[in-house]
């Protein structure tokens, strides 16, 4: 029996599941911040005639591919997560099974809601309703997650929480220990939607200032909340100050507000590199802040490392293939319709241009 | 043993089934519906059909809400209960196979935007650049089963794996190619069941005959394919695997059975309604045959599912968790000393680890029903011997002290009064009554290790003697621990068995 395999290893070095794991997150998180701060821009922002308003409805036509982006960016890193950290992330997800499982009800029902709205007619009086529901069980399953991620950050308390009730029924019980990331998170999407608000709008200058608006002040929100949320983890904070967590955070900071520097001019290039390198480096810090507060009973650096690297290679592959296939699709998709090409059966006929809208009986 | 246990109210097969039968149906009907549409539209631009343009346009619509938005989140639901349900076995599936899944990973997102775009591109694409993103989709989506369908025949099948841990062997394990053709077939004999029923809501004309008789095609095609690749698969299996389900079980063999003349039935009516008088094909006809073929599928997938018992991967970790590598460390050591995640009860946590996957108390797989009027001390018998029960349960891998600590965690929870009071029955029905509790988990009449022969004929005297030495008659065989009632009336049962059975 002690001869079968063993499947406490890793398959790739760890840095490169790391590198894989930030990078894929932060893809992940950017997709996500478009769409749930989105959805509080335009539901709250500032746009005259809001439901007929032009750059509403391209959120609005947006929203169900910014969904399907956030969930399909969204499985590699819980994958990569789950690979290194498998004790501490199915334990806090075990300990609060119901509220995690769903997370699955609630964005098939919200990606429902979404395309019920793109759906919708222009200035439909269904926008409000539909979009509510949407945003409140988006902003759910970014709690669930926050709180979830408390509690695999703190084995003792997982341990805690299991010895009182083995329902899956519980959630991390210590406000402090999630609040403050859970609002940071949230304005940290409201920012970065700030910015695509004022990038999509950016002939209109209600938009715009919307836009800016709520990139403002959601940095100032994200930047003040986020300050809180270090100092609540005060025993862990000297361990953070003295490690290369203090360098990211520096320079997404200066980053972010570089962005913001260059997003008044309107100067949309230098200020979207600068906006998703912040956010890299922010994702890079929350990485480091893991490590800290796992080291009294985790080192992901003990695993064992037996390298698959014809598997890996096969994935690389693969990955550059998706790169090329997606840049193809997209370029087949966007290029401008030629009537005299788009008809049916190969023969030239402007009158038969495919289907001239989706139909929707 | 890491982790924490989700002591649910619902049962894990229930729990699992839920999500996962929904999800293999959608992600099938992915695969299969994308090959429809492409092909489909294909020859309505050839023949200028648009009718069947517009139908194929319709079609599409209801395929992105269903396969990129259910489809998709189901299957992230699967992921997410397998890891509720048992974290080991996905810990041990994702450090093994992670790069298959990474790669699996980079053909949905290429599945997934290719969907949005075949749906949104209508109103804005040529012919030909729409079918390609058609093909491109439907190449994903098949590309995704091709990988995914290594991991799922792995659960089975894991053939040269178990000697060398290595990821080919794994993936390429002695089920794979035949449960590759085969979910194909399915895949395109669900796209033609719902391209039929989608059909049959239309009023007789003839574009609805001509669109009835190509869906049918479609589903005798994927017919075609599954029904000889069912028996592939099937034979792939290693004999003794089939052999001992087959004695084992007769409730996932009896699912086989209903697969077998589900096909049939469904082969007829598509062949009959959609082939032969498909003007007829009306929607309720539509629906059954729906509804037989997604029956059919989920009797295939409880069976595959149930053949793999006692294993969750076969050879290496029981459907509880146990991995058989450390099978050595936990009979010296307990359990308990290697369960991370521990309340006040260690009862209540073995019962946990080694039994409630499969079992709870009152509900799923119910234990008290088992166990009520019985005693504590053929309670831990049965614990200790659950490696020779019907079912193909686990074997019992920690010490007996351990199964004494959960046999008292059932019994407090069970009927404690005597069978008889409990049941009203007395006599040979109350001897039959108690074959069933104490002896029929194990021996089965003309069934699972039937003992018949050696049973039948013999005297009063001789079944009390078989019963004071039921203990010695084998290793996993509990003592006969009943009131002298409950003896008397199953020594009264057992002098009713001939040769020929019970009657």
């Amino acid at each position: 029996m002690n001869n079968l395999p063993d499947y406490q290893f890793l398959p790739a070095p760890l840095w490169l599941i790391t590198v894989l794991h930030i990078l894929t997150l932060t893809l992940h998180l950017a997709a996500m911040n478009f769409l749930l701060g989105g959805l509080i821009i335009v539901l709250f922002g500032k746009f005259t005639d809001r439901w007929n308003h032009p750059v509403v409805q391209q959120f609005i036509k947006l929203f169900p591919a910014a969904m399907a982006a956030t969930v399909t960016l969204g499985v590699a890193p819980l994958l990569f997560v789950q690979l290194v950290y498998p004790v501490q992330t199915y334990s806090a997800a075990i300990v609060t099974a119901w509220f995690f499982l769903a997370i699955v009800a609630a964005v098939i029902v919200a990606y429902y809601f979404l395309y019920a709205s793109s759906f919708a007619r222009k200035g439909s009086s269904r926008y409000p309703a539909f979009m509510t529901v949407s945003l409140l069980l988006l902003l759910y399953v970014s709690f669930t997650y926050s709180n979830v991620f408390s509690i695999a950050e703190r084995p003792a308390l997982a341990a805690q929480l299991y010895a009182g009730n083995q329902s899956g029924f519980q959630l991390n019980p210590n406000v402090g220990e999630w609040i403050w990331r859970w609002l940071h998170m949230v304005l940290g999407a409201v920012t970065v939607a700030g910015f695509f608000v004022g990038l999509i709008g950016r002939k209109h200058e209600e938009a715009f200032n919307t836009g800016k608006t709520f990139f403002l002040w959601g940095m100032v929100g994200a930047m003040m909340v986020g300050l809180v949320y270090l100092l609540t983890l005060a025993d862990i904070l000297k361990p953070i100050m003295r490690s290369p967590a203090i360098w990211w955070m520096t320079v997404s900071i200066i980053l972010s507000l570089g962005s913001l520097h260059f997003f008044f001019k309107k100067r949309f290039l230098p200020a979207s590199l600068m906006l998703f390198v912040s956010l890299l480096g922010m994702v890079v810090l929350r990485h480091y802040v893991r490590l800290i507060q796992l080291q009294d009973h985790f080192d992901p650096a003990a695993w064992v490392i037996k390298p698959q690297w014809g598997v890996f290679i096969m994935f690389l592959v693969c990955f550059v293939l998706a790169l090329g296939l997606v840049w193809y699709m997209l370029k087949l998709f966007f290029r401008k319709p030629d009537l005299m090409t788009v008809n049916i059966g190969g023969r030239k006929d402007p009158e038969r241009s495919g289907l001239s809208e989706p139909v929707d009986r | 043993m890491n982790y924490p246990f989700w002591d649910v109210g619902v049962g894990y097969g229930v729990l699992m089934a839920i999500i996962a039968v929904v999800h293999v149906f959608v992600s099938h009907f992915a695969i299969g519906g994308g090959l429809y549409l492409v092909v489909a539209e294909r020859a309505a631009r050839r023949t200028d059909d648009t009718a069947r343009l517009d139908f194929i346009q319709r079609l599409s619509k209801f395929f992105v809400l269903v396969s990129v938005v259910f489809g998709a989140l189901t299957g992230v639901g699967i992921w997410f209960i397998i890891g509720l349900l048992n974290p080991a076995a996905t810990e041990a599936l994702i450090h093994n196979f992670v790069w298959g899944w990474a790669t699996e990973w980079c053909f949905f997102v290429i599945e997934i935007l290719a969907a949005l775009l075949y749906f949104y591109g209508w109103s804005r694409m040529s012919g030909r650049n729409h079918m390609i993103i058609g093909w491109i989709y439907f190449g994903a989506a098949w590309i995704s089963l091709v990988i995914i369908n290594g991991i799922v025949t792995f659960m089975l099948t894991p053939g040269e794996w178990i000697a060398t841990g290595n990821f080919w062997d794994g993936f390429f394990n002695p089920t794979y190619w035949s449960s590759l053709v085969l979910r194909t077939g399915i895949c395109i004999m669900l796209a033609g069941l719902y391209a039929l029923l989608v059909a049959s809501r239309y009023t007789a004309s003839d574009f609805k005959a001509r669109t009835v008789r190509y869906n049918a095609l479609w589903a005798v095609v994927g017919l075609a394919v599954v029904v000889p690749s069912v028996f592939w698969y099937f034979s792939d299996i290693p004999a003794d695997m089939m052999a001992a389900a087959r004695a084992a079980m007769n409730i996932p063999f009896a699912a086989l059975d209903l697969m077998y003349w589900l096909t049939g039935i469904v082969a007829a009516l598509v062949i009959i309604f959609g082939l032969l008088i498909p003007r007829a094909y009306h929607t309720a006809i539509g629906v059954a045959v729906m509804a037989l073929g997604l029956t059919w599928f989920g009797s295939y997938e409880w069976f595959r599912e149930a053949l793999r018992k006692p294993y969750v991967i076969t050879g290496y970790m029981y459907a509880n968790a146990i991995e058989i590598p450390n099978v050595p460390t936990y009979q010296a050591e307990g359990l308990l000393a290697h369960i991370t995640y521990k309340t006040d009860d260690p009862g209540a946590d073995l019962f946990r680890r080694a039994c409630r996957t499969c079992h709870t108390m009152t509900g799923y797989n119910a234990l008290k029903p088992v166990f009520d009027g019985t005693d504590e001390e053929f309670i831990a018998g049965m614990v200790m011997g659950t490696g020779a029960t019907r079912g193909n349960m686990p074997p019992w891998v920690g010490t007996e002290a351990e199964a004494r600590l959960i046999a008292a965690h059932i019994y407090q929870q069970v009927d404690k009064r005597p069978l008889a009071e409990i049941t009203g029955l007395h006599g040979v029905e109350l001897g039959r009554k108690v074959y069933d509790l104490r002896c029929g988990s194990c021996h089965q009449f003309g069934g699972y290790n039937d003992k018949t022969a050696s049973l039948a004929g013999l005297t009063a005297e001789d079944y009390h003697g078989i019963l004071d030495m039921a203990d010695d008659l084998g290793e996993e065989m509990p003592a006969f621990t009943g009131t002298q009632e409950e003896r008397d009336a199953l020594v009264q049962f057992l002098q009713t068995i001939t040769e020929g059975g019970v009657q």
